[in-house]
């Protein structure tokens, strides 16, 4: 019987077409493409499969000035999901064999799956707090510990960039006040 | 020879309850070229990830379609897990496999009953839906649905089926076999069906292949790849399983395939059944899916293999959802077997690759 495994590798723009001539030389069938709305572009997955092997790989970042090479030239059912891409994400995919030229889907919107919507958003900021906060918990776990000298400056921005943007601002605005508070002390 | 002459086909068909529609290009009676256009009803469902947490999302899955709603809800229930690294109960894993092979006999009985109407055998028709109906019966009994049966979740199965329930079901399918035999031997031996049928539509294996075909369509052409052979899940604890495969590579091939693959599921949940373990139905899924963690699943759906993924933005909701479609896949194989055929010919080598819309529509 045989076995299913599911790999994930990254790929160069410039390799898509190279890695699809390989493939289908090695007598991979085609799987799928897919596209992903990223903050730093579209990233694109392509999948290939063979003896229960589902290789997935991984494009990264892909800019609306880019162009994508097609595979339908060694890969004729790949016009699908090519046609598809460039209609739900406006990605520039040269020479599809069976090219609609934007109007494989009838779409009232443009583009439509590159909207980011509020909860998308909402989930990318909570993604940064996180990864924020986890960053400084990490820099203070490798500060060398010298007794109970309390967090560096970097150390509380960080905490503070990790913070909701409102309570942020609230937190800076107490600490200058106790700042000020510390420097009227001093003058007296 | 005649100049050539485009003539749509579709997206509004009698033989086609679904928008799909071709460009033919004829020269007197013979199709020389084909376009596929689909896009009519797309309903962008996979966007509504962004708005919905992982476990909300499995009941839009299963309402892609109506015909392939288990293996939908199956097939996104396995990649959060996979995503998530959550290990499901045995007993989870027998429920999901006895109801999505259901499924895959409703399925192929639906089809197997426009397929009749289309040939004009209007009483077989009503038999393969007749039959349809008794597993619907059992859908309703054991999970409280007849086509949307929201029985899955991430992390297991919502309801079991006990010990009774399960000899109803046994007890039910043979008595489905013993007429479905009967329905099946009429068809295949039929000389009308034969005639509309037979070195229609052909494929050859390597076609197939190269195409990347997927599901009976391939296998009609002897391609013998068929996701359950991965053996994953219960299909792993079957005795014996080989892909149901023709040689023929035509129309009748196909119909074939299928009409034996409705046994094929009856004698797979026969076996399950018998050796469902006893257990947890369900494990608890906590925590989100971490950012920029991804996984990918295949699945055999009635009509062949689908593709699904998912990515994790840290958050409860998923960065991205994404399936396609076994259709999707065929579309191409579908150009190439319509290509020299007879204009008459072109409704039944569609039906016979039975495209589903609504799926790839998503």
């Amino acid at each position: 019987m045989t076995t299913f495994e599911q790999t994930f590798e990254e790929l160069p723009l410039a390799g898509v077409h190279d890695l699809a001539a390989a493939r289908h030389a090695e007598g991979w069938r085609y799987v799928q493409i897919l596209a992903v709305n990223t903050e730093e572009g579209i990233d694109l997955v392509y999948s290939y499969m063979k003896d229960g092997h589902l290789a997935n790989f991984n494009v990264s970042g892909v800019k609306q000035t880019d162009v994508v090479p097609s595979i339908t030239d060694l890969y004729l059912e790949a016009f699908v999901c090519e046609n598809e891409i460039h209609d739900l994400f406006d990605v520039a995919i040269s020479d599809i064999a069976i090219d609609f030229g934007g109007m494989f889907y009838q779409l009232a919107e443009k583009a439509p799956m590159t909207v980011v919507s509020p909860e998308q958003l909402a989930a990318r900021e909570k993604a940064k707090k996180i990864a924020a906060a986890k960053a400084a918990k990490e820099a203070k776990a490798a500060a060398p510990a010298e007794g109970p000298t309390g967090p560096t400056e970097e150390e509380i921005q960080a905490k503070i960039a990790g913070l909701d943007p409102e309570k942020a601002a609230k937190v800076r605005a107490a600490m200058e006040a106790k700042a000020r508070k510390a420097a009227e002390g001093k003058g007296e | 020879m005649s100049k050539a002459t485009v003539i749509p086909f579709g997206p509004q068909h009698p033989v086609l309850p679904e928008p799909l529609h071709l460009d033919l290009v004829v020269q007197d009676e013979t199709v020389v070229d084909v376009l596929p256009q689909i896009g009519f009803v797309h309903r962008g469902l996979e966007k509504l990830v962004e708005t919905r947490d992982y476990n909300q999302f499995i009941y839009i899955a299963e309402r892609i379609c109506g015909i392939c709603a288990m293996g939908h809800s199956l097939g996104y229930a396995e990649t959060v897990e996979s995503l998530m690294g959550v290990e499901v109960p045995k007993r989870a894993e027998y429920l999901r496999v006895i109801w999505h092979e259901l499924s895959r006999i409703h399925s192929h009985l639906l089809w197997l009953g426009l397929a009749a109407d289309a040939f004009g055998f209007e009483s077989m028709f009503m038999h393969c839906w007749r039959l349809r109906e008794r597993v619907l019966d059992l859908f309703e009994k054991t999970t409280g649905g007849r086509v949307i049966l929201s029985v899955v979740k991430v992390g297991g199965v919502v309801r079991d089926i006990d010990a009774s329930q399960m000899a109803e079901i046994v007890s039910v399918l043979d008595g489905i076999k013993g007429e479905y035999t009967q329905i099946m031997n009429t068809l295949l031996t039929d000389t009308s069906v034969k005639n509309r049928t037979v070195g229609v539509g052909h494929i050859t294996t390597e076609d197939a292949a190269a195409l990347s075909m997927v599901g009976p369509f391939a296998r009609a052409s002897n391609l013998p790849y068929d996701v359950r052979s991965f053996g994953r899940g219960a299909y792993g604890d079957l005795a014996d399983f080989a892909p149901i495969t023709a040689t023929e590579g035509d129309c009748y091939a196909r119909v074939k395939v299928r009409c034996l693959e409705v046994l094929q599921s009856i004698e797979i949940i026969k076996e399950l059944g018998a050796k469902i373990p006893a257990g947890d139905i369900e494990v608890a899924v906590k925590g989100a899916p971490a950012d920029g963690a991804q996984a990918s699943n295949v699945l055999e759906q009635p009509r062949g293999e689908c593709y699904y993924y998912a990515r994790g933005n840290g958050s409860k909701n998923l960065e991205r959802m994404r399936m396609r479609t076994p259709t999707s896949q065929n579309l191409a194989g579908m150009t190439v077997a319509l290509k020299g055929c007879d204009l008459a010919d072109v409704n039944m080598i569609i039906l016979t690759i039975d495209p589903c819309i609504s799926c790839t529509e998503r």
